[in-house]
């Protein structure tokens, strides 16, 4: 059942990005990004992470979604303009140079280390609301105060990037 | 076949590719990000499968803290798009050429 689930979310999940990259319309990739992040939700349950299932279909397949969805549809007109223009030729191999390495990378990893085992079953409370609240109110309190200030320079430095005004002194 | 933390890997692998290949060959900013997006997910993956090989919670801590640097990012980089798209008309990353315009 676990090996059924997890190629099930594991292949939707990969398809899902694949089709979000090759999609030409922004808002159809959009669809599928979140169908991708839908299915990674599905991984994590796997992995005995409820609690971040659920924050992945909240935080990621909801709120950042539709915030990407809102500019989208804001923007919408000519936003797609030169996406046809073919890649240049000499760019190709500098364009290769990274997947390359990243393909490498992982390649070299699972022929070096093998197949490992995930490990027994976890310790009951791993994984859920109370066991991640736990760590984060303790453990890891400091980190969860400084992403607090993380957050609210974002929503200030998305406000005055947005502010409409704006008399350009060289303009 | 047992599911192992190695084949976790190699989809986590599989999908940051996916978003790398398309951050380096698309060329609408907002498709950029959102490839930027998938590949942060990738590694909250390679982070909730780890912590469960070491039956310790971290990882999912940290998993938390990506998210709201992902939210953190989205805000910022979609502000600093509409800015641009309100000065230039476009999106496409091939045009902006300088800072300051």
């Amino acid at each position: 059942m676990e090996g059924f689930l997890f190629w099930f979310c594991g292949t939707l999940m990969f398809l899902g990005g694949l089709m979000m990259v090759v999609q030409r319309s922004a808002v159809v990739s959009a669809v599928w990004l979140v169908f991708s992040f839908l299915c990674a939700a599905g991984i994590f349950a796997l992995l005995s992470a409820p609690f971040l299932a659920v924050m992945q279909i909240l935080v990621y397949a909801g709120a950042i979604m539709v915030l990407f969805l809102f500019v989208i549809m804001m923007l919408q007109g000519p936003v797609l303009d030169g996406e046809r223009v073919p890649i240049k030729k000499g760019l190709w191999p500098f364009i290769a140079l990274p997947p390359a390495a990243v393909i490498i990378l992982l390649v070299g990893w699972v022929k070096g280390e093998g197949l490992r085992s995930l490990g027994d079953a976890p310790a009951p409370g791993f994984g859920t609301a109370e066991g991640v609240a736990q760590l984060l109110l303790g453990r890891y309190l400091l980190a969860f105060e400084l992403i607090s200030i993380v957050l609210l320079i974002a929503i200030v430095g998305a406000l005055v990037i947005g502010k409409r005004e704006r008399k350009l002194p060289w303009k | 076949m047992e599911i192992t933390l190695t084949h976790y890997l190699v989809l986590a692998g599989a999908v940051f590719l996916t978003g790398m290949v398309g951050f380096i060959v698309r060329r609408n900013a907002i498709i950029m990000m959102m490839c930027v997006e998938l590949m942060l997910c990738s590694t909250n993956i390679v982070f909730a499968a780890f912590s469960r090989v070491h039956g310790d919670g971290g990882g999912h801590v940290f998993v938390l803290m990506n998210f709201a640097v992902a939210a953190a990012e989205a805000a910022i980089g979609l502000a600093i798009l509409v800015e641009i798209f309100r000065r230039r008309r476009t999106v496409n990353v091939d045009n902006f050429k300088a800072l300051m315009e």
